[in-house]
């Protein structure tokens, strides 16, 4: 670091010194301007301890920041050692692992740039991210992620060599361009073998400026965009969290949304670096619920689907239950829920109420948090997406209280959040420390800070499009800010309808209502430049079943499920009761079901599980068509 | 083949003990036609077919057999209402004499000359059953105990043949054998048919409609053909692999069932 500047003012929070101001440069959590210099404090520090957990064949093991050192050394001497150089990307294309964290900090460490690639994503959607990001080595889970750059290899002529995680399977492959991580860390530890400082080196010549991370957005119109983010950035975003939401050392946390995507990676691997606190890695994304049964986190960041599953996992338990236990579970969530209405409407609950609460919590609520793995948790994150308030009031009914909050990749996911102290429901909470928020002109959100990112991978157009004269990013959310500073978010500004009769409408705001309900797992709201609002409902199949069974409403298939009338009456009167909340011109006038059942697969889903506008549009326009004749 | 529906299941759901093998099952035979039902083991197709013929009865759901409801009745008064199983693995009685068996697939009649009518029916479809006639059944072939099992069936003048994987343990050529009869049964005799399979090449050939089950749901269901066509069947039951990258593939992609 250069000596010449002066430090800024600090102060220790939580056992982490942050900097008083936060943003005033240089950004510095324990006076390390770059992750990987974070990191490598950090594994000194810790040693022995855990800093990570991972199931193999059924048994949870340890691994410690010793180990996560050695690892991401040998990472990084590796790379070195076949030629990467500063800045140049290589891209990771793996479900979480802990060798996703080693390859980070690895590749972060030796000057590299990290990028992931989401495993759903296709064979020709990862050439054009290999392509765009000019990475000469990419790294790969196994045989089946290897397939895809197989059929692609000869579009991608940058690449060097091909790493591949787990070799299982393709233990006669013979392929000069292709090796396995175990080859990697051999390689490795010879380059420290005869240069033993490499990598330390590479991590002193670090700056702030430089940029550490690509993450490519979903782009659900047109080409994916890679959002860079700088050290700075990311040091800046990390204190915001240490500073906002801090996490502990004795915590535990479950990572298994994809380390591609900036919310995750910013909790599991930054936030834990930082705050020096365990991550679990869930086995795979079908056993997240067994994972956080067994992991019973303290800390637990999801995407509002995550909690819209537990909650209709509850509700259907609930109602196979015997009489009794319905009846008391009734009971429980009548008492939680009076509670959580005074406490969000800011009033104080009554003693009378806290013992009914205390009553019911010990008897039903306390066992219900113990079998969803929620039974230590301290706080409770919904982010990436809007969520029904609904649904957060239910949590906080049944003693989980979840808070919202709002960021984005372009400013390194830290923006606003609700805090046990400042919840408004329907908000993503206040601006965090360290962050500004301003709504412009045309109702849209800006914002700006530290964390604010340099730009897009070679793209000043989209650049110059994000920034705002004065430097604020653009969002391209829209919103509003209420008198204290609480900031409500209304939609895309991209997706905003206007109707034939002229009426701005924000579809978001009605497709959350929709998504409440346990039978509509997400909902396209369509009416651009069209007389009236209609909607197209992607149904829970899970939970439609259990109605037909319940209802003996015969289907064989998920399409002759959708096609079923009594089906059809049961989204009907969802929509209805949404229509209810709304103003005449904002109802929706008709709706369809997409009959298809779509996986994370499919270009209609985002990696996240929420339909892609813009595609479902065009591929249901027969579909759409049939609503407006 | 009728428009008329014979069998009707309506969100069938069937347990052993604690276990639901049958999560709510929909499906219609139409009279005279071939239904298939198809899926990997633990399915639950051979807990369908239990539950249509009585010796299992469904927690939920009905089955409606010629326009009446038959879910709680005996299995005996069942084959009086002229459904017959074929169970899975033969299950001819060994002991017994080739012929005697056949009389015993007719313990539902009485009139004598249409039971000799129909003996010498079995014999015209299965003429290795008249050579052997006279022989116990345990020392026939499973080939040809298959056959008797199905002749026996047949002895009940069914409205609807349930078989159990009537393919089971056999030599492909038995199997072609097998399986060319029963369509020229359902040609020639208009026995209405609803078969369980892991074959599915041959049940898709036979069969006029097709479901398939998974854990005890049904994830697809189509005409024979265009079953046929479908890529996750062709993938999963038919065994055709993809073009894939290496030779050695272990991975297999993700069901669709569309």
């Amino acid at each position: 670091m250069d000596t010449q500047t002066p430090l800024p003012e600090t102060h220790v929070v939580r056992g982490i010194t942050l900097n008083k101001d936060l943003t005033v440069r240089p950004a510095l959590i324990d006076q390390s301007d770059t992750m990987a210099k974070l990191f490598q404090r950090r594994c000194a520090e810790l040693g022995k301890r855990t800093a990570h957990r991972e199931k193999d064949l059924g048994i949870w093991k340890s691994y410690s920041w010793a180990d996560f050192w050695t690892a991401a050394q040998r990472i990084g001497a590796a790379f070195h050692a076949l030629g990467l150089e500063r800045g140049q990307v290589i891209s990771v294309l793996s479900e979480d692992s802990k060798e996703w964290a080693y390859l980070d900090m690895g590749i972060q460490g030796i000057g590299g740039i990290c990028s992931g690639v989401y495993t759903t994503d296709s064979a020709d959607q990862l050439a054009y991210l290999l392509q765009d990001s000019e990475s000469p080595f990419v790294v790969v889970e196994n045989d089946e992620q290897l397939d895809k750059f197989l059929a692609i290899r000869g579009d991608v002529p940058l690449i060097k060599k091909v790493i591949v995680i787990d070799p299982e399977g393709l233990h006669d492959l013979d392929d000069p361009q292709i090796m396995f991580l175990d080859d990697l860390y051999d390689l490795g530890q010879k380059t420290l073998d005869q240069s033993p400082s490499v990598f330390s080196d590479a991590i002193r010549a670090g700056t702030p400026e430089e940029i550490g991370l690509l993450i490519y957005t979903s782009g659900t119109t047109g080409k994916p965009k890679g959002a860079m983010l700088s050290n700075e950035n990311v040091i800046a975003a990390t204190a915001l969290q240490g500073a906002n939401i801090p996490t502990l050392r004795s915590d535990e946390q479950l990572c298994f949304l994809p380390l591609s995507h900036v919310f995750e990676r910013s909790i599991s691997i930054f936030g834990s670096i930082a705050a020096g606190s365990t991550v679990n890695f869930a086995e795979s994304p079908e056993t997240v619920f067994d994972d956080l049964r067994e992991v019973s986190p303290h800390t637990f960041s999801a995407v509002p689907r995550v909690w819209e599953k537990i909650y209709s996992a509850v509700l259907i338990l609930s109602k196979e239950a015997t009489p009794l236990g319905r009846w008391a579970f009734g009971q429980a969530i009548k008492a939680g829920m009076h509670n959580a209405e005074l406490t969000f409407a800011g009033k104080p609950v009554g003693l009378a109420s806290r013992i009914r609460f205390g009553f019911w919590d010990r008897l039903v609520l306390r066992n219900l948090r113990r079998m969803l793995g929620l039974d230590r948790i301290r706080r409770a994150i919904s982010a990436a997406a809007p969520v029904s308030p609904e649904l957060l009031k239910w949590f906080s009914a049944i003693g989980v209280p979840v808070y919202e909050g709002y960021g984005m990749t372009e400013n390194t996911a830290v923006c606003s959040i609700n805090t046990q102290e400042n919840t408004v429901l329907g908000s993503v909470g206040q601006a965090v420390a360290g962050t500004q928020i301003r709504i412009s002109d045309v109702g849209e959100i800006e914002t700006n800070g530290l964390t604010t990112f340099p730009g897009y991978w070679k793209n000043p157009e989209k650049t110059a499009e994000t920034f705002a004269e004065d430097g604020w990013l653009r969002t391209g959310d829209v919103g509003e800010l209420d008198d204290n500073g609480f900031l409500r978010i209304t939609g895309r500004i991209k997706d905003i309808i206007i109707t034939a009769g002229g009426k701005n409408i924000t579809p978001a705001e009605i497709e959350s209502g929709l998504k409440f309900s346990q039978y509509i797992s997400d909902a396209v709201v369509i009416g651009d430049q069209r007389k009236y609002l209609t909607v197209l409902i992607m149904i829970d199949q899970e939970n439609v079943e259990k109605f037909a069974q319940e209802h003996k409403v015969p289907f064989s298939d998920f399409a002759s499920l959708c096609a079923a009338p009594e089906v059809t009456d049961l989204i009907e009167a969802e929509v209805t009761r949404v229509n209810k909340s709304f103003a005449r011109v904002e109802q929706i006038k008709k709706f369809r079901l997409i009959d298809v059942l779509l996986t994370a697969e499919d270009d209609e889903l985002t990696s996240t599980m929420k339909l892609k506008r813009g595609l479902v549009e065009k591929k249901y326009k027969a579909l759409i068509d049939q609503m407006y004749t | 083949m009728s428009d008329e529906i014979l069998l009707k299941i309506r969100n069938v759901e069937s347990y052993y003990g604690p276990i639901m093998a049958i999560r709510g099952v929909s499906l219609d035979v139409r009279k005279g036609s071939i239904v298939t039902v198809l899926g990997a083991n633990g399915a639950g197709k051979t807990t369908l077919m239990k539950t249509v013929s009585g010796v299992m009865e469904p927690e939920k759901g009905t089955i409606t057999f010629e326009g009446e409801e038959l879910q709680k009745t005996e299995p005996h008064k069942i084959v009086e209402r002229g459904i017959v199983h074929v169970p899975e693995g033969r299950e001819v009685f060994p002991l017994l004499s080739v012929n005697e068996n056949l009389t015993l697939g007719g313990f539902t009649r009485s009139d004598k000359a249409e039971i000799e009518r129909d003996r010498e029916m079995v014999f015209s479809y299965f003429p290795i059953l008249k050579e052997r006639r006279n022989q116990e059944a345990g020392f026939l072939s499973g080939g040809q105990q298959q056959m008797l099992a199905i002749g026996r069936g047949l002895m009940a003048r069914p409205k609807i043949m349930l078989l159990d994987e009537p393919s089971l343990g056999l030599s492909p050529l038995l199997v072609q054998e097998i399986f060319g009869i029963l369509k020229r049964l359902n040609e020639e005799q208009q026995v209405t048919m609803m078969l369980v399979e892991q074959n599915a090449k041959v049940a898709l050939d036979l069969a006029h409609h097709g479901y398939v089950m998974e854990i005890g749901r049904i994830v697809m269901q189509g005409e024979a053909d265009k079953l046929i066509e479908s890529e996750d069947i062709q993938n999963f039951y038919l065994g055709v692999q993809e073009e894939g990258q290496r030779e050695e593939r272990r991975w297999k992609r993700k069901k669709t069932w569309r």
